[in-house]
């Protein structure tokens, strides 16, 4: 004699659908917790994963940047950049590194025939294509032999190139910029990332816009200042940047008599510290959301009691017809799981049209994992069986005699 | 004549703070199958209690309690269980139906606590709601239906798994006299299929449809009485 747990769910479900607002009530808190759950949990992956996307479109995990500091002020007279020949004597004691691109950088009109476009030309060497991964695939790129030469040449990118040559042909051809002519030898790649909003369509739109020339042609022919505040690097894998960060770290303070001038990071360690913030933030929140599960939990053991209260006579019937105190207990424990997971579900629902929402709002693709959505419902039902044990001992030890005599 | 149920000297005190009330004084009685007893007496003096632990809803202080033979006095509470589920079949004054069930449903419970599967349990539910004359009411909820029929619905709900026993706890208390005389009828006519029923009443008249009369005065039987 037994009461299968298929039936002990139906009959769940019906005591649900016959109270359909006292349960929709009872579980708001449990809506709300698992809600937030989803929320949260999405967001910090979408916010994570963009993040990392960011960073791939930005050269990888690999790099290695080092910039002034212009936050800090030197109490001193040391100088807050670097020569050429002192990058080349820094890159003498990393031989450890893959790539080395000392870079320049300056805004420029460049014109061709009566057409102008203000665009921002980097002044580089080859190494820049490696560390970036974005090179030029019509023409050529960049190359040692135009460092070494300080070459008149210049590659653009596809914007400058749409705007001074329309559909015209572009290389070969020459343009001219503070005065002097440069010939393209090469049009970038293409590059775009979906926006963060819906006024940036393309988060990567400025890269288009930009142009290189050798950086020696840049800075004994163009500013004819032998100055650089920015050079990146990169390693064979994350991990070695980070230690080539550190080992940088110490060479250049030592450079500089201490002072930290320059700001040495890898691309590893800044998305370790965006990961970071993010773990912090979703730490806390998953806490919110445990105390609203917590306190979920308890409103929905409170109105078992008072419906356990009220179907008193119902128990009694029921053991007055064979039922065991195993079938009581199991019937109003289900009746518990099944109410909170439905809040879980509800709560669930709710939380993938929040994301819909904020998604639209941020320009960004916030899903929620089927993982996430398993631990919602998970955690709720897990809610109702925790708090579902004692209004369930409860009824299941109700006096038949007594019970029947309940009005 | 083979017995049904035996108790010798059954005792039921209650506890009422420090106070112990005694409700059963020591009651000897035998109930053969087949028979229609109705058990008699004036409020307060037992009958129901002795009803509930013929019903094996209660358990007796002292004293022995054999059902089919069995010692019921010594089985724990999920065999009590069973035999509540497959031995006896309950008819309460009031009724008893869960009001949010349809009657088919109501009548299927005891098969449900059996394990029965559920298209079975709903063919013999029908059956036993044709047999009681409710067949082209299944759908309806108990509140949708008068006093007379929803005892009706209550007997079917009794005698669905085939008890050794019914036990009727005043079914007509609440019905007007010719709803309750059809109930008594159903009664007689169960009895007369081999039923073995006993009923607690206060009414002699109702008593009157039984074969036999036990009278319980103040937690004893009084043999022999007439009233």
């Amino acid at each position: 004699m037994a009461l299968s747990i298929k039936e002990s769910i139906q009959t769940g479900f019906s005591d649900f659908w016959a109270r359909k607002v006292r349960s929709l009530v009872t579980v708001v808190g449990i809506v709300l917790g698992t809600m937030s759950i989803i929320v949260v949990l999405s967001l910090v992956k979408s916010i994570n994963q963009q993040t990392i996307a960011w960073m791939m479109e930005r050269g990888g995990l690999s790099k290695i940047t080092v910039r002034k500091d212009w936050s800090y002020e030197s109490q001193t007279t040391v100088k807050d950049y670097f020569t050429w020949r002192e990058l080349e004597f820094i890159h003498s004691l990393i031989p450890e590194v893959e790539y080395f691109n000392p870079q320049n950088r300056t805004r420029l009109n460049i014109t061709y025939a009566d057409k102008d476009f203000r665009s921002t030309v980097y002044g580089v060497v080859p190494d820049f294509a490696a560390i970036e991964e974005w090179t030029a695939d019509q023409g050529r790129f960049i190359s040692n032999y135009d460092v070494v030469q300080a070459n008149d040449v210049i590659v653009i990118g596809t914007r400058v190139k749409q705007e001074l040559f329309g559909n015209k042909n572009a290389i070969g051809q020459y343009v001219t910029a503070q005065g002097r002519r440069l010939q393209v030898i090469g049009i970038m790649e293409y590059r775009y990332m979906k926006g963060n909003n819906a006024f940036r369509e393309n988060a990567l739109e400025y890269m288009n816009r930009q142009s290189f020339i050798p950086i020696t042609t840049m800075i004994y022919k163009g500013t004819g200042e032998d100055r650089f505040d920015y050079f990146t690097l990169k390693a064979s894998n994350p991990q070695k940047a980070v230690q080539i960060a550190r080992k940088l770290e110490a060479i250049i303070l030592n450079m500089r008599q201490g002072e930290p001038v320059f700001r040495i990071e890898s691309a590893q360690e800044r998305a370790d510290e965006i990961q970071g913030d993010t773990e912090t933030f979703r730490m806390i929140f998953f806490l919110i959301s445990m105390i609203s599960l917590l306190v979920g939990g308890i409103v929905i053991m409170n109105i078992m009691m008072a419906t356990i209260q009220e179907r008193t006579r119902e128990i009694g019937i029921r053991i007055t017809v064979g039922a065991r105190r195993r079938d009581i207990f199991t019937q109003f424990l289900v009746q518990t799981v099944l109410v909170t997971s439905l809040g879980g579900v509800l709560g669930v629902v709710l939380g993938v049209s929040i994301l819909d929402i904020v998604g639209g709002y941020l320009g960004m693709e916030l899903t929620a994992g089927l993982d996430m959505v398993l631990i919602a419902i998970g955690v709720s039902a897990g809610v109702g069986l925790i708090f579902g044990i004692s209004p369930a001992i409860k009824a299941s030890k109700l006096d038949p005699v007594e019970a029947l005599r309940y009005e | 004549m083979e017995s049904i149920i035996e108790v010798n000297n059954l005792e039921k005190e209650y506890k009422l703070g420090k106070v112990s009330v005694p409700a059963l004084k020591g009651v000897n009685t035998k109930i053969y199958s087949g028979e229609f007893v109705a058990i008699m007496g004036p409020s307060g003096s037992g009958k129901s209690t002795l009803m509930h632990i013929l019903g094996c809803l209660d358990t007796a202080t002292a004293g022995d309690y054999f059902l089919n033979g069995e010692e019921v006095s010594k089985m724990k509470k999920n065999q009590l269980a069973a035999i509540r589920n497959k031995e006896i079949g309950f008819v309460f004054q009031t009724f008893n139906l869960l009001p949010h069930l349809n009657i088919s449903k109501n009548v299927e419970l005891p098969l449900m606590y059996a394990g029965m599967h559920k298209s079975e349990r709903k063919k013999q539910a029908v059956k036993v709601l044709q047999e009681v004359g409710l067949g082209n009411r299944l759908q309806h909820k108990p509140n949708e239906l008068s006093g007379g029929q929803r005892q009706r619905v209550a007997i079917a709900r009794a005698i669905i798994n085939n008890p050794s026993i019914i036990l009727a706890d005043e079914p007509t208390g609440n019905l007007d006299t010719t709803s309750g005389n059809d109930i008594l009828s159903i009664f007689t006519e169960l009895n007369k299929l081999g039923h073995t029923i006993v009923m607690v009443t206060h009414d002699p008249v109702v008593a009157k449809k039984a074969s036999r009369v036990v009278y319980i005065v103040d937690g004893l039987i009084k043999d022999g009485a007439v009233d």
